[in-house]
């Protein structure tokens, strides 16, 4: 095991991979301390650049990136009070209250080091469960896939805000895209309009881009505005302190980092979710539960380390299924697929060298986080000066090359600008996003193993539950069905009873 | 921009309706009833159902056909977003006739003056951000970007 993940690191530490780590991870402070740049939407944009890497510095980038993106969103939420990612918008408030309160600097470290340590317990675990998972996993056939694709599926409209069939829809939305073009058991042309372009199918870069990029120019076009100027920091103050209130609140850290990784693995819930449910049950589980909403500490050391264990447990199910866990993870596996890398259980049996140069990327970016952090915090000044009336258009310019530039057709930014704005009509309308991105690339793997299951089966769907493990999947698939339309139709009732003693 | 429920689920209905109908056309396995058209017809079906549940919900709402959100008011916010739009559609269209080193230059100008960064600010800065775009994708990933008019030129 430290044979081999030493190994990880030799790869890891070539200079030329190493260059590029450390470039992801600066280049993720700054998406993620500018607001309105989320990590989900710095992983879309670097995807074209990735396209040209190979595999283990493409990985490298993105896990860096993420990584210290979650970490960014932080420092803006502190000074501004704008979480800089949704997933410090659970402790922003408390944050910028610990600002008033003159401790700005305690605050922005204490996020630092709890991000760290965050991320290197979610590593932990992933270091640990996958493989086991993995071997467990080997005997899986087709059943088995097609039950876990669908749960993981379920699992994103189970956990996604807003209504419930607007979450369906989305992910509807999401397995049709991937139905367009040759299918996958008889070679016909579908959906195609007789377009020649379309018979590949639709790209997932310029999807990609388009969904989490596009959207985001659009919202920043209406309305650009240029943040408050934000006072100097001092480094010592930034120091000073953290390691006491760590030690204060270490069951916190402890509890909200394995939660994190926990949630994390969830498909469909990522940082976000994570560090709102660690913030509530750091205030559930607090001795002085007043003291949340005056700029307590307890509640953000929770939460933040939470948020970065939730990004490493994510690539449990990412890893060891090919599932992912949120949305940075769906355009993970959408590279490694270009990359004709199949993420699955035997990635871990036939290509160790590459799942444990994963880990050691994982271990070396948070490593790297901490003074890269501290640099950040310092030149958060400059950082966030940033003119966004200026920033959009570069970024737009950049998604435009980024989309033409994976297959060279302009047919693809068509479909940059296609998606994009009918990304940004849904989200406006709150349908969630990441059932459908979760969709599209979970799609052609269920459709395949549904269309391989009943060839085998001879029709038989009965025959879906015939192996034991295929049965509990399938089983607990239907509970979680019951469950949502069960929790569907009650809200239905109660609001009705509620509009009736109105009336 | 929050449209009414009933609109949305109509648009999802329709697309149903039409993959409904062009999944009869396709072929099936021999001996059995499922074939390419099986997974999109039962995606289609389940689009149906909430498509449909949408714009009961919607119809019975009441709710306007169109909100506004607020940041759609602000002055110019039509302008700028479907200048973001507009430069994405002129890209596609004119970046092979007239070539990327020509046109970048003067659409981000352009771009950005709309977005009201003064003209002395935005012509360094769309200078500047074509030629590392430029260095970045055609010189280091050697990505065809298309010369247009100036192929003549250098060749």
């Amino acid at each position: 095991m430290d044979g081999t993940l030493l190994a990880g690191f030799a790869q890891v530490l070539q200079p030329g991979v190493f260059l590029i780590i450390l470039g992801a991870a600066a280049y993720g402070l700054l998406i993620g301390s500018i607001p309105g740049l989320t990590a989900t939407m710095g992983t879309a944009l670097l995807v074209p650049l990735t396209f040209f890497l190979d595999p283990i510095p493409a990985i490298g980038a993105i896990v860096a990136a993420t990584t210290t993106a979650i970490f960014a969103g932080d420092i803006p939420g502190a000074l501004l009070r704008i979480p800089g990612t949704p997933a410090s918008a659970a402790y922003t408030d408390e944050a910028y209250k610990m600002r008033q309160n003159g401790q700005v600097e305690l605050a922005l470290g204490v996020n630092l080091v709890c991000s760290t340590i965050g991320g290197l317990v979610g590593v932990a675990i992933l270091i640990i469960a996958a493989p086991q998972v993995a071997r467990f996993s080997l005997g899986f056939s087709s059943y088995e896939y097609f039950f876990l694709a669908l749960l993981g599926l379920s699992c994103a409209i189970l956990v996604s805000n807003g209504p419930r069939s607007k979450g369906v829809l989305s992910l509807c939305a999401g397995l049709m895209l991937s139905t367009i073009g040759i299918d996958v058991v008889m070679g016909i042309r579908r959906f195609t309009f007789g377009d020649t372009e379309l018979i590949g199918g639709i790209s997932i870069i310029p999807v990609l881009i388009g969904m989490f990029a596009i959207t985001e120019i659009l919202r920043k076009a209406a309305a650009p505005a240029d943040l408050p100027p934000t006072p100097p920091l001092q480094l010592r103050r930034a120091i000073s302190g953290v390691g006491a209130t760590l030690w204060k609140y270490k069951g916190g850290v402890a509890r909200s980092s394995l939660l994190g990784s926990g949630i994390g693995a969830l498909p469909g819930a990522g940082a976000d979710i994570a560090s709102w449910i660690a913030f509530a049950l750091a205030r559930k589980f607090s001795r002085t539960p007043e003291k949340f909403g005056t700029g307590h500490p307890e509640g953000i050391v929770s939460a933040s380390s939470a948020n970065n264990a939730a990004l490493s447990g994510a690539y449990v199910p990412s890893l060891v299924f090919g599932i992912p866990g949120d949305t940075i993870t769906a355009i993970l596996i959408g590279v490694l697929l270009m990359k004709g890398i199949t993420p699955g259980p035997m990635v871990f049996v036939m290509d160790t060298g590459l799942v444990n140069a994963i880990f050691a990327v994982f271990i070396l970016a948070n490593i790297l986080m901490l003074p890269l952090g501290l640099g950040a915090i310092m030149v958060s000044r400059q950082l966030l000066s940033v003119r966004q009336n200026i920033l959009f258009p570069i970024i737009l310019l950049f998604c435009v090359i980024g989309a033409f530039a994976a297959n060279n057709t302009l047919f693809d930014v068509w479909v940059l600008l296609v998606l994009g704005l009918i990304a940004f009509v849904m989200e406006e309308n709150d349908f969630p996003l990441a059932p459908m991105i979760l969709a599209l690339i979970l799609g052609p793997l269920i459709e395949e193993n549904f269309m391989k299951s009943v060839i085998k089966a001879d029709g038989n769907l009965l025959e879906f539950f015939s192996r034991p493990i295929a049965g509990t999947l399938g089983f607990i698939m239907f509970a979680i069905w019951g469950l949502m339309i069960a929790l569907s139709v009650a809200r239905h009732f109660r609001n009705r009873k509620t509009e009736g003693a109105q009336q | 921009m929050k449209l009414n429920d009933a609109i949305l689920g109509a648009v999802f209905a329709l697309i149903a309706v039409v993959v409904l109908f062009q999944v009869r056309t396709f072929p099936t396995l021999p001996n059995q009833p499922y074939g390419p058209g099986t997974f999109p017809g039962i995606i289609a079906v389940i689009m149906l159902i909430c498509g449909g549940g949408l714009i009961l919900g919607g119809v019975r709402s009441r709710a306007p056909v169109l909100v506004l959100s607020d940041w759609i008011r602000t002055p110019g916010a039509p302008l700028r977003m479907a200048a973001m739009v507009g430069f994405v559609v002129v890209y596609i269209f004119l970046s092979k006739p007239v070539g990327f080193p020509l046109l970048v230059p003067v659409l981000m100008t352009a771009l950005l003056c709309i977005m009201k960064v003064r003209p002395v600010m935005a012509v360094p800065i769309a200078l500047l951000t074509t030629g590392a775009i430029w260095l970045l994708f055609s010189k280091l990933l050697l990505v065809p970007l298309p010369l247009g008019l100036l192929t003549e030129v250098i060749y």
